[in-house]
């Protein structure tokens, strides 16, 4: 069972780090006072109540991002007040601008003060809410990190595990060969998304690289062309190879037991597959991945053949 | 996986910090000999690094590691030859991987 995963608290400087290209941002002020600063309450606010005075349910744990709504009502108000109302919200995570937008320097003033640190986007106030939530949601999601090498086969993903050197990357290289595509090699991150979904990916160092006994490392799109990676595929099936002499008679031969493992609470479907030399094990997990996607789409040849079992000896009584 | 203490069959896992202390971390070459060095026992050997477990018999496991200069990691061996691996392992450690 794979459940261990804790979300990861994540600083400013995370959220910065990985924004800094999609959501185009740059630091407006205080750049070092990001570094550690957890945002506790991961998602974002528009301040635009609290500082027309109403702070009872202000979400003060927010990342704060001003818009063009709010920099207007502030440069509305006197200027003695601009300052106060501004103080007022208290030492928020961090304060996003929107538009390209800079600081007024009665803002600077202050956000110096209380040490807030200040980025700015490029990105109008709507789309960088929306980019920004899909963000935090990835980057807090549960993960963890297993041992096993992952590949996409006609768009069912599928995890290969069994101890090392039992054949993980060989029958990957295969599949990659035959207009498959790899997804990870020898580590994967699970991740369960907002939706519900594990999701496999790499693991940023090593992606798109691959070790061959006796080749080395390999550059997998570079040899293959860029179609033969996928950084991100949906899990839906765990194959775990066992060398056949482990295995023994405990193996399902009718594909009628349906075995899984939790993965971030998720059940994934999970097939146990004997190694033996000799064996054939990429065209095994090739079909294994069709068969997969043949049950997602409501058809089960094991079921379906034994139901027919069923009626004809019925009809023998 | 926790050894169960109440039990005289399970196996028992040996645990061993240590520095990595060779200049450039656990690039390639030093992966590929922690590789080879723990192929040569039966035990299951994990390094770990922050919490993050991988299998010490696999290189690209290694590699995603990124045990720099100064980290701290831990060795788990589990198996009838774990400390006969955790030895050999402490000591490529110390030697820095013949760098330097």
């Amino acid at each position: 069972m794979w459940r261990v995963a804790n979300s990861p608290r994540i600083t400013v400087a995370d959220f910065f780090a990985a924004g800094r290209a999609p959501l185009q941002l740059v630091w407006e002020a205080n750049p070092e006072a990001a570094v550690g600063r957890i945002i506790t309450e991961v998602a974002l606010n528009r301040p635009g109540l609290a500082l027309a005075g109403f702070r009872r349910y202000f979400a003060n744990r927010r990342l704060q991002v001003f818009g063009l709504a709010e920099m207007a009502y502030l440069g509305s108000l006197p200027p003695e007040e601009r300052s106060q109302r501004l103080r007022a919200l208290g030492r928020v995570p961090a304060l996003v601008m929107s538009r390209g937008r800079r600081l007024p320097a009665y803002a600077r003033e202050v956000v110096e003060h209380l040490k807030i640190p200040v980025m700015r986007t490029q990105l109008v106030t709507g789309h960088f809410m929306n980019n920004a939530t899909v963000l935090l949601q990835n980057m807090t999601s549960p993960r963890i990190r297993v041992a096993g090498t992952m590949v996409e086969i006609n768009g069912v993903g599928v995890l290969l595990e069994g101890e090392p050197g039992i054949g993980k990357s060989e029958i990957a290289l295969a599949l990659i060969e035959r207009g498959h595509s790899l997804v990870s090699d020898d580590t994967t991150v699970l991740m369960r998304d907002s939706t519900g979904t594990i999701q496999g990916s790499a693991v940023e160092i090593t992606r798109h690289h691959m070790e061959i006994r006796g080749l080395g490392i390999i550059h997998v799109p570079s040899l293959f062309g860029i179609a033969s990676m996928r950084n991100e595929r949906r899990l839906d099936l765990i194959i775990c190879m066992r060398k056949a002499e482990n295995v023994g008679g405990d193996i399902d031969r009718t594909g009628l037991e349906t075995a899984s493992r939790n993965v971030l609470g998720v059940e994934i479907p999970l097939i146990t597959v004997p190694v033996a030399p000799g064996r054939d094990l990429t065209n095994v997990v090739e079909v294994a991945a069709l068969n997969q996607r043949m049950k997602q789409m409501g058809r089960d040849a094991a079921r379906e053949l034994d139901e027919k079992l069923k009626v004809a000896l019925a009809r023998k009584d | 996986m926790t050894p169960n203490p109440s039990s005289s069959a399970a196996p028992v896992t040996l645990t061993q910090e240590v520095v990595v202390q060779n200049r450039y971390g656990i690039h390639a070459r030093p992966a590929a000999l922690l590789v080879k060095t723990a192929t040569q026992f039966a035990c299951e050997i994990m390094l770990e690094k922050n919490g993050v477990k991988v299998n010490a018999k696999s290189i690209m496991g290694l590699l995603t590691l990124e045990g720099n200069h100064g980290a701290k990691m831990k060795i788990h061996a589990t198996g009838a030859d774990a400390a006969a691996a955790v030895a050999a392992l402490v000591e490529l450690f110390a030697r820095k991987f013949h760098e330097d």
